[in-house]
């Protein structure tokens, strides 16, 4: 057996992100971004929760620690997502500031510039200082808009983990392994695979990347992947190995933008609540994880705004689209969310309180852009003073 | 008359000969065509609903029905509704989309939802003229870790719980609340309504996770069954076939998948529900509906029930819940895949999380019934679980089982029941 952790992996698998974005050569020019150094982490309970399984009284047995975390932060009670209630344009609403209504299969990037452009074209930020970890490969497109003065040029990486793992265990299925995928060294060897074959077409965009994983990293991966994969805490859920992910990025490269988009509870959409439940629960431990590291890390504790929201809620019980299963009906329930904010760069901090101000999802943007130190235009969102 | 009218009745096609759909707004009228457009394949609740709306459209006056439809005219203008972005008579994904990334959508809901409000008490009117007694039998596993008093904790008020004497032998359950008799073989609750002067076609259903209900009474067709388990043919060739067209990129997009998706027809082999097309077309359009009901028994049950309920009206619905497996690590990453083929570990059961999922699945059920009105005040529902001594009954108030004053035995509970659909012995 492989003497590796799964901590370890990750720590690994950020490295071989790293070689593969840059070389060293061009790792150490890596630019500074200029002004304050203050961090935002916008963190999104993607797929749809309501709020009667997170807020709601009857709901918060279900998310300990955010509310935990409630009384440190400010808490918007009414955060409203008016736009298109689909996963990709809920979340390309939140990173433009704008309602976004493009097609939501991720065939075409957000129709406006994402808050990771202006912040890299005004602040200079190289390539490791925004970045997209999400789990829906829709959102391969998520890290730059169509405006063309922006772009791809100033775009954040997206690294969607979950697909690497997809395509492994769907490997193993197709090639009719003994054992399948309960046999952990089959899921392994097609993750190998994955990683030699080209992990493009997992769907990632890594800027400056390479086809081929230089032999080195590759093997060093794979012996993480080895111990992740054989390890007591088999990721069954794609939002763990996200987290994983989400977070060596923090720790190997610190950026100051980063969208972290969970997506476990859209497993609502097969009917089966207890699981629905069983996946808010693990977005809350794992965004919690997020924010201890946000404690614990030097490069972020002090100076990391950390907001905290559903991307869309789901249909009411008493709607006749099928209540928790499916998020098309448009009711209140579907949109009226709420948003966590926690941390805060210099000074105070974001004061601590609840709004019972109406808030939007294009909010957000404007906020971020705020507390980065960017100026933005042509949003529809306004920044939420109570932050700032 | 528009050039792609669908196939309809008689009735209606002289509606839309005399070109009343001409005069609805253009995504009105598409919608009621795209709904219409397989006549054929429609229940007869569907088609009697559709014949009763056009004819009271049509016995309005013209000033009414251009004041009704005038704000979805009027939001249609702000959306940009013309021929080019809604040819004429067109409803497909290309019109969702359309509809679904306009920003005057939510507008366009409510507007239609504004109609609707106006119409559907008009029609209801007509629909509760010709009620009669209905009944819902909702009937949990024996495997849940609950006893009674935690049992359908969502419906408190809305009914009365009765005690019964539960049977010794639990596989008797059934069998003695639908037939009677410990072996079942007498006819169900569902046949004799179904055979009887208010049954019919359609009329009685029942739906189910595992088989047993479905076996039970006599070889009636007149009941129409769907049964998770005995369509275990049928849904892994449906997951095999999703996996490969969507690995082979066959359909470009999600138009082209979902014409795919209609050629998958049940076949013979598969399930009896094969032999009418329009319980066939049903099973395909359940089991890809996208809601998990091609993975999950009880989700089956639920969604399935929910549209019969919306499509077919039933009168007798006999809906039998299971215990669900718990989910192997890497399923949710294998929707289409086999999950017994795709991990040899051991399936278990997860009766906790069952448990779970059913009581807001009771909750929709009874909803579900609930928001029409062929079931205003003269549905009895019958919340059961095998094995349990309690039942919870929300029925109109001479419903016989509301008057227990001690534990019912569940033959007496199955008299009971078929006195109040009138299909007594």
């Amino acid at each position: 057996m492989f003497d590796l952790t799964k901590r370890r992996f990750v720590q690994l698998a950020g490295l071989s992100i790293a070689n593969r974005i840059l070389p060293g050569r061009l790792r150490a020019q890596e630019l500074k971004p200029r002004g304050p150094s203050n961090k935002v982490i916008l963190v999104t309970f993607g797929g749809g929760v309501r709020y009667s399984e997170t807020f709601a009284p009857e709901g918060l047995v279900n998310i300990p620690r955010l509310v935990e975390l409630r009384p440190q932060g400010h808490f918007f009670r009414n955060c409203v997502n008016s736009g298109v209630l689909s996963h990709f344009n809920s979340t390309a609403s939140i990173v433009t500031g704008n309602w976004q209504r493009v097609d939501d299969f991720g065939s075409e990037p957000p129709a406006k510039a994402t808050l990771f452009e202006y912040y890299r074209k005004q602040t200079g930020a190289g390539p490791l200082d925004a970045w997209v970890v999400a789990t829906n490969k829709s959102f391969a497109s998520m890290g730059w808009g169509s405006d063309r003065s922006l772009g791809q040029p100033y775009g954040a990486n997206v690294v969607l983990p979950k697909q690497l793992l997809l395509e492994a265990v769907q490997e193993t299925v197709k090639k009719g392994s003994r054992g399948g995928v309960a046999d952990r060294e089959n899921v392994l060897r097609h993750l190998e695979g994955v990683l030699s074959e080209g992990y493009e077409g997992v769907g990632w965009t890594i800027f400056k990347a390479g086809h081929k994983l230089d032999q080195h990293v590759r093997d060093t991966l794979v012996r993480g992947l080895a111990e992740y994969i054989n390890g007591p805490e088999a990721p069954s859920s794609g939002d763990e190995l996200t987290f994983f992910i989400a977070r060596e990025i923090m720790r190997e490269f610190s950026p100051r933008l980063m969208l972290v988009n969970f997506w476990d509870m859209d497993v609502a959409h097969w009917g089966s609540y207890s699981l629905y439940l069983n996946a808010i629960t693990r977005t809350d431990r794992l965004t919690g994880m997020l924010w201890d590291e946000i404690q614990t890390n030097a490069n972020y504790k002090g100076k990391t705004t950390m907001l905290v929201l559903p991307e869309l809620g789901r249909d009411g019980d008493a709607n006749a689209a099928n209540g928790f299963l499916n998020h098309r009906s448009g009711d209140p329930s579907c949109r009226n969310m709420w948003l966590l904010a926690l941390g805060g760069g210099g000074g105070a901090g974001v004061p601590r309180g609840e709004s019972e101000r109406v808030v939007h999802h294009v909010d957000v943007a404007a906020t971020a852009a705020e507390l980065l130190g960017i100026k933005v235009g042509g949003l529809a969102g306004s920044p939420m003073g109570e932050l700032l | 008359m528009p050039a792609k009218s669908p196939k309809v009745s008689a009735t209606l096609q002289n509606l839309i000969d005399k070109g009343l759909l001409d005069r609805l707004p253009v995504s009105f009228s598409a919608f009621c065509i795209d709904q219409m457009q397989e006549w054929e394949l429609l229940f007869p609740a569907e088609r009697n609903y559709y014949e009763r709306l056009f004819a009271l459209l049509d016995r309005s006056s013209p000033a009414a029905v251009e004041r009704l439809f005038a704000p979805i005219r009027e939001i249609e203008r702000k959306m940009g509704v013309n021929e080019k972005t809604w040819p004429a008579d067109r409803f497909t994904l290309e019109q969702v989309d359309f509809l679904n990334r306009n920003p005057y959508y939510p507008e366009w809901r409510r507007a239609v939802a504004a109609v609707f409000a106006e119409l559907d008490p008009v029609l209801d009117t007509e629909t509760v003229r010709g009620g009669h007694a209905r009944l819902v039998v909702v009937i949990a596993p024996a495997e849940l870790p609950v006893d009674a008093a935690r049992m359908w904790t969502r419906l408190p008020n809305r009914g009365k719980r009765i005690a019964i004497q539960a049977p010794e032998r639990v596989e008797e359950f059934a069998a003695l609340l639908l037939t009677g008799t410990k072996d079942g073989r007498a006819p169900t609750i569902a046949e004799r309504f179904a055979s009887g002067k208010k049954g019919g076609a359609y009329s009685s259903w029942i739906v189910e996770a595992g088989s047993g209900l479905s076996r039970l009474g006599g070889d009636s067709s007149s009941v129409v069954k769907y049964s998770y388990t005995s369509l275990d043919t049928y849904r892994k060739r449906l997951m095999q076939e999703v996996q490969r067209v969507v690995d082979s990129q066959e359909a470009a997009g999600p138009r082209q998948l979902s014409a795919r998706l209609k050629q998958l027809k049940i076949l013979a082999s598969e399930g009896g529900v094969a032999r009418d097309p329009i319980l066939a077309e049903f099973a395909r359009a359940i089991l890809l509906s996208g809601n998990g009901t091609l993975l999950l028994n009880n989700t089956f049950v639920e969604w399935a029930t929910v549209q019969a309920v919306r499509r077919a009206r039933p009168s007798v619905a006999i809906i039998g819940f299971g215990v669900r497996n718990k989910v192997k690590p890497f399923s949710n990453l294998l929707i289409y895949a086999d999950q017994e083929a795709a991990n040899p570990i051991p399936t278990q059961m997860d009766t906790l999380g069952s448990y779970v999922d059913l009581e807001i699945f009771y909750q929709y059920i009874w909803q579900e019934f609930d928001k029409y009105a062929e079931y205003s005040n003269n549905t009895a529902y019958v919340f059961a679980g095998e094995g349990l001594d309690e039942v919870l009954a929300i029925a109109p108030p001479d419903f016989p089982l509301l008057a227990a004053s001690e534990p019912f035995t569940l033959p007496t509970v199955f008299q009971h029941l078929t006195d109040w659909l009138g299909v007594g012995a």
